[in-house]
Formats: structure tokens, sequence, C-alpha cells
């Protein structure tokens, strides 16, 4: 299988905050997701993706060319949507198409307007004005306009409403029939990488922390429930996020550590929103509180 | 070049439905001023070419041009010396535009058509058509303190944030002229020599070749300051 996208060992810091030997990888015709709470490098890391953040060391490939010497050649075939417009809010669609058309080799105005059509967007009204999910859409027909192979975003869907949401990802999903293309879509509403992605990254305080395909997530970790004094000793260190509640514990375990529990502990699989919440929990380190 | 043309494009875009009126407002207003009043006022249009730059630093501010610019596919180098090409281009324009109407009014002299011919403003003006040699001066003269003052300007508002843009000017004004005070004063005292400014060209050859020569050092002063800005900016993350 061919990635699209590759990231080996990178690291980036900025202060506090540091990106540590971060690598994955994404095939071509996959939709990864890139989940992980607020602040855990998502952003850097698609920063340095875009050469707009300088990694301290690692590589990234993006289409096999080299995502600092080849740039260019990468952005021409690229296509981003960020969380916020980064188009000029006092102009119309009509004026942004003016603008953004000599740079790509391959834009094409009749695709550009007929995805606008498609979506709704007025071609007359300052983009500024539009709604965030109107803003969202106006992003992706830029990137479809000049036939963007990888399309990045960062979290695109928070603070959209349930149905523009729904809209993006139907449109994530029909872009993805082209087997390839791909798509990295960062965000913290895992039901969206639930809906739409193959492939899954959980970045955790700059640190990959699996990676892998969905099923693989999906069936590599349980959340396992009972009394606590029914825990064995050895399995109580593979325990992830134990927290101890008045009925009981509930804590994330591996699938593969499952083996030899006893009867009276119950197990059930994992959601990526548990598996988040039950990382962020082993951080407070309640086990030993 | 390719980008910086692009870069350019995108930026006049960009500024034109703040400025198109505006400037062109500007334009017409020093023509028919120019055409009848005095050949001197068409070097008024350069602030049209100003009203092209103003709007661009708040726009890219406003419209979170950083972000864009990481990711369209131009060198970022180039993103940052397209402006100050941009700046020197306005400006140059509207110096040809300038001496177009400036010659199409000294050589039609439409004052004439001017009711009370013998009245005191009306002699007034008519003065203003007899000197054809102040006239290409006061169009390069505005030409080159405008061009200087927003490539100064762009440089320092990219370089040190565009809040900080209105103190560094204030400082550097205040600089440049405490330094012109101290050397007028100490040239009045004679405690240094009084320089001579060398006399203009006299033939019409002399002073196209010294527009000229001006208007290409003035493109290399922008060049400059683009030079140093990008490289200064490119050690910088987006």
């Amino acid at each position: 299988m061919e990635n699209i996208l590759e990231i080996n060992g990178l690291c980036k810091s900025y202060g506090d905050f540091s990106l540590k030997d971060v690598s994955f990888a994404l095939p071509k015709g996959y939709i990864m997701g890139f989940v992980g709470q607020n602040g855990s490098g998502k952003t850097t890391t698609i920063r340095a993706i875009l050469n707009m953040a300088k990694a301290d060391s690692g590589k990234i490939s993006v289409f096999g060319l080299d995502s600092v010497t080849d740039t260019i050649a990468i952005k021409e075939r690229l296509g981003v949507v960020f969380d916020e417009l980064y188009l000029a809010n006092h102009l119309n669609v009509r004026q942004i198409e003016q603008q953004l058309k000599p740079f790509y080799k391959d834009w094409s105005t009749e695709d550009f307007f007929r995805r606008i059509k498609d979506f709704g967007l007025p071609d007359d009204k300052k983009v500024g004005a539009f709604s965030k999910g109107m803003k969202m859409k106006l992003m992706i027909a830029v990137a479809l306009s000049h036939k963007a192979e990888l399309i990045v975003l960062d979290e695109p869907t928070s603070g959209l409403d349930p149905v523009a949401r729904d809209e993006l990802l139907d449109i994530l999903s029909e872009y993805i029939e082209d087997e390839n293309r791909g798509v990295l879509f960062s965000t913290h509403i895992t039901a969206d990488v639930e809906r739409i992605a193959d492939y899954v990254t959980i970045l955790h305080n700059g640190k990959v922390w699996f990676t892998g395909t969905k099923d693989e997530l999906a069936e590599g970790y349980a959340v396992l429930k009972g009394a606590e004094a029914d825990i064995p000793g050895a399995l109580k260190e593979k325990l992830i996020g134990f927290h101890n509640y008045r009925n009981g514990f509930e804590a994330l375990i591996k699938t593969a550590d499952l083996v030899g529990v006893p009867s009276p502990l119950e197990y059930e699989k994992a959601s990526i929103d548990e598996i988040l919440v039950y990382i962020a929990k082993e951080d407070k380190n309640e086990r030993h509180s | 070049m390719k980008d910086i043309l692009k870069i350019m494009r995108f930026d006049f875009l960009s500024a034109r439905p703040y400025a198109l009126a505006p400037a062109a407002i500007i334009l017409l207003l020093c023509a028919a001023l120019s055409l009848f009043f005095s050949p001197i006022i068409s070097a008024y249009i350069t602030f049209g070419a100003a009203i092209f730059i103003i709007p661009l630093g708040g726009v890219a501010e406003k419209s979170g041009f950083n972000r864009l610019y990481g990711i369209l596919p131009v060198n970022r180098k180039n993103i940052t010396r397209a402006r100050f090409i941009y700046i020197f281009f306005l400006h140059f324009i509207a110096e040809i535009i300038e001496i177009a109407i400036a010659f199409v009014s000294f050589n039609l002299k439409l004052n004439k058509l001017l009711p009370n011919q013998n009245g005191e403003l009306a002699q007034m003006v008519s003065k203003g058509f007899e000197d054809g040699f102040l006239i290409p001066v006061a169009i390069i003269a505005a030409f080159i303190l405008f061009c200087l003052l927003f490539g100064y300007m762009e440089m320092m508002g990219q370089l040190f944030g565009r809040e900080n843009e209105l103190k560094i000017i204030i400082i550097t004004l205040g600089v440049v002229c405490g330094v012109v005070f101290v050397i007028l004063l100490l040239a009045e005292r004679e405690i240094i020599p009084t320089l001579k400014f060398p006399s203009l060209p006299v033939t019409t050859a002399g002073k196209v070749i010294l527009g000229v020569v001006l208007n290409i050092i003035m493109l290399g002063i922008c060049v400059l300051f683009g030079e140093i800005t990008a490289n200064r900016l490119a050690k910088r993350e987006l």
C-alpha cells in the first residue's frame, strides 16, 4: 500500500510543549482521524506537514516528496481546511476565485462554481458574513477546485451544527471514493472519526498513543468494570485511567491483557471517546491517589 | 518572478474593494484641478496609490492570511518581496499618470478658459503654467517620499508588528529631524562645511535620465527593503 502521507520521528518544541517522536502513515484511498485533547499537538503536527512550523527533527513525506524541500510542489496538490476561514473576509466568492486561480496549475473555475452552487453558497455575499458551515464548505470548494489529492482538515467540525457536520462528512466520504486521494482529519469530536475514518491516530501530550486502523483500535481496547478487590495484582498495573467510583472501578485495558481476568469483572468494547477519556485520566494518576 | 506577480495581483484584488472608488475620485479631482489650475497638482495622485496599500495590513490580519500564505504553493520569501515591489509599482504607475496629466495640462493651458483672466487669482494660476521645471521635480519628489515612507512602514510593520508601526514611524521621524537639525546647526556655525547641492541637469534628456535613475534607485531600495524583511521573516514560523 502506497502512503500519501508519512511522518517519521517528528520532534518539535515550543517552550513547555513538545511533539515527541511523532510517527504515522496514511495510505492512499483512506481517511485518517487525527484525534487528541486540545493541546495534544494535532495543530502543530499539521503545521509541520504544511511547513508552517519548522521541525526540530524528523521527516515528513507527502506524495513521497519532502515536506520542506518540495513544499511548493506538495501545496499544489494539497487542500487545507482550517477551523477558521483564511480567505479575505471582505470579498465575495467570485472575487476569492479571481484571487486564488493564478496560484494553482490545475485550478478549474468551472469546478469551483459548480461546487459553490452544489453547496448552496451565495457567490455575491461577503465570505466574512458566511456561517461557520458555509465557510467550511467554501474552503473545501477551494481545495477540490485545484484537484487536491490530499485534504488536511484541522478541527473542521468544531463549532458546526449537526446538519453542517453531517454535510461536511458526506462531502469527505464522496471525495475519498477516488482511491488516489487521502484525508487527514484532525478533531476532538470522536463521533466524526467513528463515522468516516478508516485509520485513527491518537496524539496525547505530544506523543502518538495509537496509530492504526479504526478496527484495530476498536478491537484493541476494552473498558473493564467491577470491584477493585477483584483485580489481580498483576493486572492492576496494566489498567489505563483507573478510577474508583462508589459502586466499583472503571478502567481501560488492552484486550490482549484480558486473558485471565476473573469472572466478577466485566468488560465491554471501548469507544474512541472513552479511550481519550481514560488516557486523560491516566495522566491524573488516580490509581495512586 | 511569477510568484511575485501572483502575490501582487492578490494584494491588488484584496485592496481593490476599499481603494478603487477613493483612488478614482482622487485621480479625477487631481486631473481636473491640474488641467485648470496648475499641472503640479497632479503630484497629489500619489495619494491614490497609497490608498491601494493602506488597507492591506488590516485585511491580512483580519482574514488570517498568515494561514493562507502557509498553504499557497509559492515561495514564502516571494510573498514578502512581492509587497515591496507592489508598493514600488503602484507609486511608479501613479508617477507615470501624474507626468502624463501634467504634460497635457502644461501644454493645453486650460487655465485660459477660467473667467476673469485679469483677476489676481487668474494671474496666480497662470504662473503655475509657466515653470516647466518644477512640475517633474514635484512629481518625482512625491514619488520618492511616498515610496520610501510606505516601503519603510511595510518593513517595520512586518518585522515588529502592525501595532508598533506608528510608534516606530514617530521615533524614526524624530531621529531624522533631530539629525537634520544638528547638521543644520553645525553647518550654520561653520563647524562642518556647508554642502552644496549639485545643480540639476538643464537639458530635457538630462532631466529624463535623472528621473529614470531616481526610479531605478527607488526600485532598488524597495527590493532591498523586501530582501531584508523576507530574510528576517523566513526564520519565523507562520
